[in-house]
């Protein structure tokens, strides 16, 4: 058997655009025939175009509800439930035509073989007929069940967008994920199969009892009165025994899956630091805790199992006593006890059937649960009733009287004043933790300022659409995220139909000449999660491309320089004439070197503005960029004392 | 309820060549015991149950209807036999739950414990989401089918045993309502071939949709940053389309073939009906055969329905089996040599001598790579981007082997002495400074878990950490990444150089450890750092000419090999094309 092939190709067939030709992107060889002949009849999809809007629609800020979710698809809801509802009909009339066979057609004196006959063939026509209809339903909930996942998606993806950025951070990653995984999947499952198995079989017990009351009412009285009330009590306790459970173990997984994540996002460190067997012991020790709740949730279910079925052969025992006497007195026929003891029998298999689906109704309700409460979040930064589009701008920038802070208590940045001219080049400076990134991320509205406003352009950011800001805005973040993808899908990811010539551009302009070139595939090669293909400064040097590209009006560098080697970062210094050419820019450093290039410097402490003013009024004023500036020469020894530096003295 | 889970006591077999079943053998023999017990009782309880419907045959005809025999007594033993099944069901089941989590637990830590030891070529190559799905659902489904299997097979013999009853009833009844059985068999067989690759593509496609959204999250800022959500959105949708197409694909196949694993047991109670009916008019037959048969074949249905379901599973176990053995039979790169020995009293040479490098299938990185460093040097290795600095780290600490050459430590080739010592004599601290959601201080004593507090602070001075440390919320207890309590790229470096002080390895390489410390941080951090490295041999791997200014020489690397080492001075008189690469980033051209 070929597992290996499952470590090369075949991916993108498979609908692995992006991770083609990546390891696990393969399908085992021995089932590449069956499969290709499968996709082979898969329609072409048209490439989705649904617009997105900051403002979510009337439609989406409904309720999240299960009803209304598969309430879009009126017509298939209605005949999956009438054809759920004949089936459960039709299957059990078998009983019915066994007890009149037996009484009309069996017993002495009423000898029949006609009787029996079309009671034989009546049956082996319903079942025909329920497999046929059964057929359809699987088809129709299917469908269903798929749509209704398919639109759900979209719309819990699309309140992503929506969220702002406090909310993504690292420990929400793991829980965004599940959201749009395991809980959708979940209610995939109850969909397609659960509410229909629930109907099914809750329909069947519905209608068994109404035949048996209908057959003997003492009998059907004392069968219903034996069995329901111990069968009642043992599930109530079984319902609450396994939803405790259920919520153990969903936690302990949680825990065991986020010791895994971490374990191998961090697999570098785990392995230079030779904490490997200290990590397996601590991941037995959870594993085993989830363990252990699994072992509750064992317990409960198989008490509950077995004793159903002990319940049901105690009550044929008691049915034989009581009808059998009955029976024996001449109150009931001999058929009517036989169709008796049939539906006893299919009385239980629905039971457990309703038991086991439990479970998934369980899960599918928490799942609803969670995925409103999400959908319910709203984005702290949001867009004002009526947005306008912004203009292009100029690309004036002013701070006013801005105060902010991540929490109530501690204020990072208190009433900042500053105007940025358009086409000016600002170097925010300042020790770390000063506010700097902060006054950056103002400026694109990843936050909204506590109080004061920012204006571009003389208009406040907060009345125009998100969009038309942030499309104007251009940030390189000081770790450069690639998206798994080429280098092409990843530079022409702000402007997807950008043209080949304008990333040769780019790429000449930021210096990456040399790397694509080195590269096997070029400017096709594809870059990897976490992969070493790239190094930090080169992934850097992709994240200012990428910015070049989308051609902001402003562009905002938060440190994009400080992992960039000597050389890259004279390449950048370098292409940052031509990025800057005509654009505003915010410059926040910590070499210097950036800094003294900007027009204007601004010194940034304890969340207010110390110093400001050109590199060279500064250096002479003697203040604290002076200072700063002066210990970065020390500590660079006197190679620092660049040539330009000492011009703009 | 709380017991100690031990750990798995064996692995998977390593022959390729077995069935995915019968390498997953040895977990499951490892608990034979109760797994067996397991099987033992439920075999029993479900023997009880086959008991009763012949007893309510032999009552209705002998007491009911030819009124041989008393009811009462027939009444009073089906009530001791379904007391009997209910008792060893209950205690069978829980043996089979404990089996059934023992080998997921098992699995799951086979799996961590492989992981563990995979070399950093392995992570390169994968992606870690799919990692972690993996091991989340394609255990379970393998977990539920190598116990569950087995009980279905119980059932199996089961029927049989139903069988063997119908027959002394009745051969002729028997084999008609049977007829129907072998159909069901072939159904089943021919479900299996199309449902295998349906739903292993919908698997493959949920992957698709999974990492979208986990590229979305992780890199939320540059979406928003180019208001790209649309976008975004829209590459979703087409994903989410894929996975809909898959689903009713997977629907539209299960109905074609499961409503007749469903219906054809009824067609068997038909005919049951028919001939049963036929045969007690003509006298062969009493009329509690008729109940009794039905019961039979009702309880046949359960394990044919299950052999159905059995199908299914098989088919998603088998799928997450060959997934997870991907993993399993992935070896790691980097191994010890048998009669490897642990590297002991350091004095800290490092010899490269003619290394040859490359990353799996790329172009060779280092070529030819020579250098002596003498024990308690500090040397600086200088180059442009992509000249292979930052492989030289990699290489000492062995994440990654030599394609060619040596490299030797105090004259050991790396190869031959055992990982962790060498790893412990070995101080790493990587560009890219990963913290783990612990507090601050096991951050810090991450890799001296036993380290005092005292030592832990003492660490974090040195790297400059301490201060912005004591100014957190709750100091070294901080959790990092909890509460939004994130730190700047250029704090994750300083506790990072603070993790790898702590341990105190004679061999310290700085791999561009503090490009994002602000200027005076790090020239507080180089101060301390000064005091600690004088016996210690260092490598920096530096961008910033204050860091390099640190060593006492300078490596000068070019397309992979040195091309001049000597002191920084030396090199700027000798070696015009240091002087390049470094008066590239002095001057800047002219304004």
């Amino acid at each position: 058997m070929a597992w290996g092939g499952g470590w090369s190709g075949g991916g993108a067939m498979f609908g692995s655009s992006q991770v083609a030709g990546l390891p696990f992107g393969g399908i085992p060889s021995e089932l590449m025939d069956e499969a290709t002949k499968l996709l082979a009849h898969e329609p072409d999809h048209p490439p989705s175009d649904l617009t997105f809007t900051q403002r979510p629609s009337e439609r989406e800020r409904q309720r999240l509800t299960l009803a209304r979710l598969i309430g879009a698809y009126p017509k298939w809801v209605v005949s999956g439930s009438v054809l759920v509802i004949v089936t459960s009909l039709i299957l059990q009339a078998g009983p019915l035509l066994t007890e009149y066979a037996i009484n009309h057609g069996m017993v002495a004196g009423h000898r029949s073989l006609g009787v029996v006959a079309a009671c034989g063939i009546g049956y082996l026509v319903l079942a025909l007929a329920s497999a046929l209809l059964q057929r359809v339903q699987v088809d129709v909930t299917g469908m269903l069940a798929s749509r209704v996942m398919h639109d759900l998606r979209i719309r819990v993806f699309t309140h992503f967008q929506r969220l702002s950025l406090d909310f993504f951070t690292d420990e929400k990653a793991g829980v965004l994920m599940s959201r749009m995984t395991s809980d959708i999947e979940n209610l995939q499952q109850l969909i397609q199969d659960g509410i229909s198995q629930f109907a099914a079989q809750g329909l069947t017990m519905i209608v068994i009892t109404a035949v048996l009351f209908w057959l003997n009412a003492t009998l059907a009285a004392w069968t219903v009165l034996l069995v329901v009330p111990l069968l009642f009590v043992i599930s109530i306790w079984f319902h609450r025994a396994s939803e405790k459970g259920y919520l153990l173990s969903r936690d302990r997984i949680a825990n065991v899956l986020a010791d895994l994540s971490e374990s191998l996002y961090g697999i570098r460190v785990v392995t230079a630091n030779n904490r490997q067997r200290r990590n397996i012991r601590n991941h037995r020790h959870v594993v085993g805790a989830y363990r252990d709740a699994n072992l509750y949730t064992g317990r409960v279910n198989s008490i509950y199992g077995p004793a159903t079925i002990m319940i049901g052969i105690l009550g044929q025992g008691l049915l034989l006593g009581i009808g059998g006497d009955m029976v024996l007195k001449g109150h009931l026929s001999l058929g009517a006890l036989v169709a008796f003891f049939l539906y006893l029998n299919r009385f239980f298999g629905p039971i457990q059937l309703l038991v086991q689906q439990y479970n998934a109704l369980q899960q599918g309700r928490s799942s609803i649960i969670r995925l409103r409460e999400l959908l319910e979040v709203p984005p702290t930064v949001d867009e004002v009733e009526g947005a306008t589009e912004l203009a292009t701008i100029e690309g004036r920038i002013s701070f006013e009287d801005v105060s902010f802070g991540y929490d109530d208590e501690h204020l990072v940045l208190r009433h900042i004043n500053l105007e940025i001219a358009s086409g000016e080049s600002v170097a925010f400076v300042g020790p770390t933790g000063a506010g700097k990134s902060t006054m950056a991320k103002l400026a694109n509205r990843f936050y909204d300022p506590t109080s004061g406003r920012v204006l571009l352009d003389g208009v406040d950011i907060r009345t125009v659409t998100l969009r038309s800001l942030r499309s104007q805005l251009g940030v390189v973040p000081q770790e450069a995220f690639l998206f798994a993808g080429s280098i092409r899908s990843n530079l022409s990811f702000g402007r997807p139909h950008i043209t080949g010539a304008e990333i040769e551009e780019a790429i000449d302009v930021v210096g990456l000449r040399d790397l694509v070139d080195r590269l096997p595939q070029g400017i096709d090669t594809v870059v990897h999660e976490r992969g070493q293909t790239l190094s930090a400064g080169e992934r850097q040097l992709l994240a200012l491309a990428r910015a070049f590209l989308a051609r902001p009006r402003v562009l905002i560098l938060d440190e994009a320089t400080s992992s960039l080697d000597l050389q890259s970062e004279t390449t950048i210094e370098r292409a940052l004439d031509r990025l800057l050419e005509g654009r505003s820019a915010i410059l926040i450093a910590h070499r210097l070197t950036t800094a003294q290039r900007a027009d204007r410097i601004v010194v940034i402490d304890r969340g207010g503005v110390v110093e400001m003013g050109t590199p060279g009024e500064l250096l002479a004023a003697g203040g604290a960029y002076a200072a700063m500036f002066d210990a970065w020469l020390a500590s660079g020894g006197r190679d620092s004392t660049r040539p330009d530096d000492e011009q703009t003295d | 309820m709380t017991s100690k889970y031990p750990g798995p006591r064996v692995r998977i077999s390593r022959d390729r060549n077995l069935a995915w079943w019968r390498r997953i053998l040895p977990v499951m023999a490892s608990h034979r015991a109760t797994f067996l017990l397991a099987i033992g009782l439920s075999f029993l309880s479900l023997v009880f149950q086959t008991l009763v419907p012949n007893m309510l045959n032999g009552a209705i005809d002998h007491d009911l209807v030819r009124h041989s025999t008393a009811l009462h007594s027939d009444v009073v033993r089906i009530l001791i036999v379904g007391l009997l099944a209910g008792v060893s069901g209950i205690v069978s089941r829980q043996y089979v739950f404990r089996t059934a989590y023992n080998v997921e637990a098992d699995l799951r830590s086979l799996i961590y414990e492989h992981l563990t030891w995979l070399s950093f070529g392995f992570y390169d190559r994968v992606q870690s989401g799919q990692l972690i799905s993996r091991a989340n659902s394609d255990i379970r489904s393998v977990q539920m089918y190598s116990t569950f299997a087995p009980l279905i097979l119980v059932q199996c013999c089961i029927g049989v045993l139903a069988f063997g009853f119908m027959l002394s009833i009745s051969p002729l009844l028997a084999c008609i309502a049977m007829t129907v059985m072998p159909i069901l068999y072939f159904v089943g067989i021919r479900m299996r071939r199309v449902m295998f690759p349906i739903s292993w593509i919908t698997q493959a496609r949920l992957a698709d949709v999974a990492t979208i959204v986990d590229e979305n999250v992780n890199g939320v800022r540059v979406v928003k940053s180019f208001a790209q959500e649309e976008a975004e959105v829209n590459r979703l949708a087409d994903a989410a389309e894929r996975v809909a197409w898959a689903y009713v694909k997977d629907a539209q196949i299960r109905g074609k073939w499961s409503p007749w694993v469903q219906n054809l047991p009824q067609l068997g109670l038909a005919l049951v009906l028919f001939f049963g009916g036929w045969m007690v008019i003509d006298g062969h037959l009493g009329i509690g055969a008729i109940l009794a048969f039905n019961a039979y074949l009702l309880m046949l249905q359960a394990p044919f329905m299950m052999l159905g379901q059995l199908v299914m599973m098989g088919q998603r176990a088998r799928a997450s089996a060959e997934r997870i053995f991907e993993i399993l039979d992935e070896t790691p790169e980097i191994m010890e040599r048998p009669g490897a020995y642990d590297l002991a009293d350091v004095r800290g040479s490092i010899d490269f001598d003619h290394v040859r490098f490359s990353y799996s299938d790329d172009a060779e990185i280092l070529h030819d790579f020579d250098a002596h460093i003498e024990p308690g040097e500090s040397v600086a290795i200088v180059g442009r981007t992509g000249s292979g600095k930052s492989t030289v780290a990699r290489l000492v600490t062995r994440f990654y082997d030599v394609d060619d050459g040596v490299i030797r430590i105090d004259g050991h080739d790396v190869r031959d002495v055992t990982l962790p010592s060498l790893r412990d004599h070995v101080g790493v601290v990587l560009d890219e400074p990963f913290l783990f959601s612990i507090s601050i201080h096991d951050n810090i004593a991450y890799g001296r878990p036993d380290a005092s507090p005292e030592q832990v602070e003492a660490a974090a001075r040195a790297a400059n950490a301490h201060e912005f440390i004591e100014r957190l919320p709750e100091g070294y207890g901080t959790v990092v990444g909890e509460r939004g309590y994130t730190l700047s790229g250029g704090q994750r470096q300083r506790i990072a150089i603070a993790r790898t002080l702590l341990v105190n390895p004679p061999i310290l390489i700085l791999d561009d450890a503090t490009s994002s410390v602000d200027v005076h941080v790090e020239a507080g951090i180089y101060e301390a750092l000064n005091r600690l490295l004088a016996q210690r041999t260092t490598i920096v791997i530096a961008h910033r000419i204050s860091t390099i200014a640190l060593a006492s020489r300078v490596l000068l690397l070019d397309e992979g090999r040195v091309v001049a080492s000597g002191t920084h001075e030396q090199l700027l008189a000798s070696t015009p094309l240091y002087a390049e690469v470094l008066a590239q980033s002095t001057k800047p051209e002219e304004d």
